[in-house]
């Protein structure tokens, strides 16, 4: 494997100035660990955590109105709230006191567009394209940096949340085949003579295939619908002592339109693949689970009741999800608004009541550590009145 | 016999169908002798995205391209508008065969209306084709209109669907003469009766006529040269286009009625687009064909040929959104992304090395005088051929345009 000081001390211009050289080794090891699991589409929240305790929901929710009895229930969370069937591992998380759902929750964004939303969720600005960078990249940039990447995306290219100032890593597995060590090394020569951005990409990918190959990243081939093999990779590069603090993976699927289906079909399918990838990453972690937060999030949820195709439209309030051994789990947060037809946020949507920013803000403050001043200036621009949530966590 | 469905049908058949014409689509990119004209294709299919990530829109994307972009990519961008949105490829990526006016026939009455797959039948009205049509193909994200006019253009086009028996012909080759634009149907059954209110003009023709005059307005619309615009200079010139060639293109769009041509011919004669060294970097699939190309390979193999563009990022027909493949070097210059082009090139280095073609020839001949003396070099001291060809194909000089 190639020297990192050594290349970077030959590299020049932006390679050089993103990486705070100076740093390396001397800032304290946190043994903090943040996952953030991005459902893109738009997740369902009345149906991934149905409330069936609410009088008003099976009438409005017609023929995707989730049962409360039988053998397709939900699975009951308090009086309120449930978990779809195909959440049973998550559940018993929840049940171990390591799973803190929350509710009618969204970010500033009141429109509905993916891509506006997406982006809003991402770079944790108020509105849509403010900016190029995301919160999570912002905020690991104003940690001490105690490892060459303090984030990483288990996907070929980084979202949204990562891009930022601070370097950050990329993996994901390969069909190709292997290149030469001599052949990679003359190629890194001359992208750090001619193409520092090259070079720069090149010396991540580097150390990543080291920690993979050594981790024995296998066949990591999956099916469409799983994500349980990237899950366990995510843990592997969480675990290692020169590895990411904080690591973000997609999952898409969840763009429900048409024919979404009840306790089967294409949102069932989702939820169970969601639910094996936790449960995967969980057992991967083995005891550093007790330091990790996972955080679940779509960019919104979807119209309170069905349209003509048997599935919902882009809506609002959503659900979210904390798990992990540091989450002061148990129990549901939640400040519901309803749903009656006078509560609903222009009268389809379920009403927004939780500020995702202040969810996103007390994990970043009391998991990692992250300072007031630069969640405020860094991380969420223009976010003062939106306080970091207190108490998401285990004291 | 048991029937499938027309979606289990696609799902039944699509492998095949698109690996064929994935296979296609680099054929006529690999062995075009106007790759101009490939390049345009692949920009507007891009830009009028109908994906194949989508299951139930799974084979559609190729002949999509084929009939409702490839003939239109020197024409008016009216005419591409119009057969894109008439186009069962975008009709079910995007959702309209499901959307049915509330004072329709249809929506007055469900049981008249088409039976979905899953059981049940459309009632409501579906925004998502208008949706993207106004954000992301017209007048752009910040183009001036409002969740009304979403509304509006939702409207609009209630009852714009397809014949849905023939589908499974289209998706089958088995057409003849017709076009997938000529299974266009529009259902009146299904459409919303009455004027509409679309960015302040008020349509009041009836049937298909409403849409058509709607997407003929939106089409010359000022926003949506301005936002053509931008997008032919961030593809060609630079991520962060320069205004003046910007305006130049703007400019050609909207004086010519949206002439495709005309549009390109400014671009063309900008002088920013021809500054070394060159800014733009290459997505994966630009930079493969551009390594085949130059290697004078004339073939993909199909099967590993498309694992290798899905793992540099960019599995042909599959963008991940209607928003399309992002084109600024931030989506595709990343650690991950990187190392697999590397292994690309080693992989078609390993192809192609012969012992009668020396790289650094190939080099000079595909290259020119944008070859940098360091990649020469480099490529002099290989200590082989095949390593000399992933030198060569992984070098900067490769990796940009």
């Amino acid at each position: 494997m190639l020297n990192r000081r050594h290349l970077l001390a030959g590299a020049t211009g932006a390679a050089a100035l993103s990486f705070p050289l100076f740093a390396f080794g001397q800032a304290q090891a946190t043994d903090k660990r943040l996952l953030v699991i991005i459902l893109r589409g738009g997740m369902d929240g009345l149906s991934a955590m149905p409330p069936v305790g609410d009088g008003a929901y099976a009438s409005l929710r017609g023929r995707l109105a989730i049962a409360r009895t039988g053998a397709d229930a939900a699975l009951p969370l308090d009086d309120t709230f449930s978990l779809h069937k195909n959440l049973a591992k998550m559940h018993a998380l929840y049940r171990a006191g390591e799973l803190l759902p929350i509710h009618a929750c969204a970010t500033a964004y009141r429109e509905r567009s993916h891509f506006d939303a997406q982006n809003v969720l991402e770079t944790g600005a108020p509105g849509p394209f403010a900016r190029g960078e995301g919160w999570l990249n912002k905020a690991l940039g104003a940690l001490p940096q105690s490892r060459p990447e303090m984030g990483m995306a288990l996907s070929a290219q980084a979202p949204l949340i990562l891009r930022g100032p601070a370097a950050v890593a990329t993996w994901s597995p390969s069909t190709l085949p292997d290149v030469e060590s001599d052949t990679i090394e003359r190629l890194m020569a001359l992208y750090e003579a001619r193409d520092p951005a090259l070079a720069q990409a090149l010396d991540s990918a580097i150390s990543a295939n080291a920690i993979a190959m050594d981790a024995g990243a296998g066949d990591m081939r999956a099916g469409p619908r799983t994500i349980t093999p990237i899950a366990q990779t995510a843990a592997r590069f969480l675990k290692n002592d020169n590895g990411p603090i904080a690591a973000v993976l997609d999952m898409g699927g969840w763009d429900t339109h048409a024919n979404q289906g009840l306790e089967q079909g294409p949102l069932a399918r989702a939820l169970t693949a969601l639910d094996d990838g936790v449960d995967a990453f969980k057992t991967e972690m083995g005891p550093a689970w007790a330091n990790t937060v996972v955080i679940i999030a779509t960019e919104f949820g979807r119209t309170a009741a069905p349209n003509g195709a048997n599935g919902t439209d882009h809506g609002t309030g959503a659900a979210a999800f904390l798990a992990g051994g540091a989450v002061r789990g148990g129990r549901v947060l939640a400040d519901w608004p309803g749903l009656t037809p006078g509560s609903l946020h222009e009268g389809r949507d379920l009403r927004p009541t939780t500020d995702l920013r202040a969810m996103f803000k007390g994990v970043l403050a009391d998991h990692l550590s992250v300072s007031n001043a630069a969640l405020e200036r860094d991380a969420f621009p223009e976010s003062a009145s939106v306080r970091a949530a207190q108490g998401l966590l285990r004291a | 016999m048991q029937r499938l469905s027309v979606e289990e049908d696609f799902v039944e058949n699509f492998r095949a169908r698109v690996t064929r014409a994935v296979a296609a689509r680099v054929e006529a990119a690999l062995t075009s002798p106007t790759p101009v004209h490939e390049r345009l294709v692949h920009f507007w299919s891009n830009h009028f995205t109908v994906s194949a990530a989508k299951p139930g829109a799974v084979a559609l994307p190729p002949s999509f391209e084929k009939e409702a972009i490839r003939p239109h990519v020197g024409g008016r961008f009216a005419d591409m508008l119009l057969a894109s949105t008439k186009h069962p490829g975008m009709i079910v990526y995007l959702d309209n065969w499901l959307s049915v006016g509330p004072n329709s026939r249809v929506g007055q009455n469900p049981n008249r209306g088409r039976r979905l797959p899953g059981g049940g039948r459309p009632s409501g009205i579906n925004e998502n084709l208008a949706r993207e049509v106004l954000e992301l193909q017209t007048l752009g994200v910040n183009g001036g209109y409002t969740q009304a006019d979403v509304q509006a253009l939702a409207a609009i086009i209630t009852g714009w669907t397809y014949e849905r028996p023939r589908l499974r012909d289209l998706v089958a080759d088995n057409l003849a003469t017709r076009t997938g634009g000529q299974l266009f149907e529009f259902d009146a059954d299904a459409h919303e009766p009455g004027p509409k209110t679309l960015l302040s003009r008020t349509y009041a023709q009836t049937g298909v006529a409403q849409g058509e005059a709607a997407l003929g307005d939106l089409a010359r619309h000022a926003s949506t040269a301005r936002f053509i615009a931008t997008k032919l200079c961030r593809h060609y010139i630079a991520d962060d286009p320069p205004p003046a060639a910007v305006a130049r293109v703007e400019h050609a769009f909207r004086d010519n009625d949206g002439d495709l041509r005309e549009a390109m011919e400014a671009l063309v004669d900008s002088p920013e687009a021809w500054q070394t060294p060159f800014a733009k970097f290459k997505r994966p699939e630009e930079y493969a064909i551009s390594v085949l190309r130059s290697a004078n390979v004339r073939d993909l193999p199909l099967g590993a040929g498309i694992a290798a563009l899905a793992a540099m990022g960019q599995r042909p027909y599959s963008a991940p959104g209607p928003d399309g493949w992002a084109d600024t070097a931030d989506a595709w210059l990343t650690a991950d992304l990187v190392f697999k082009r590397i292994e690309f090139a080693q992989a078609y280095a390993e192809r192609i090395a012969r012992a009668d073609v020396d790289p650094v020839q190939l080099g000079q001949a595909c290259l020119g005088g944008l070859m940098s003396d360091e990649t020469e070099t480099a490529i002099r001291r290989a200590e082989s051929p095949v390593q000399g060809f992933a030198l060569l194909f992984g070098a900067p000089e490769m990796q940009r345009r």
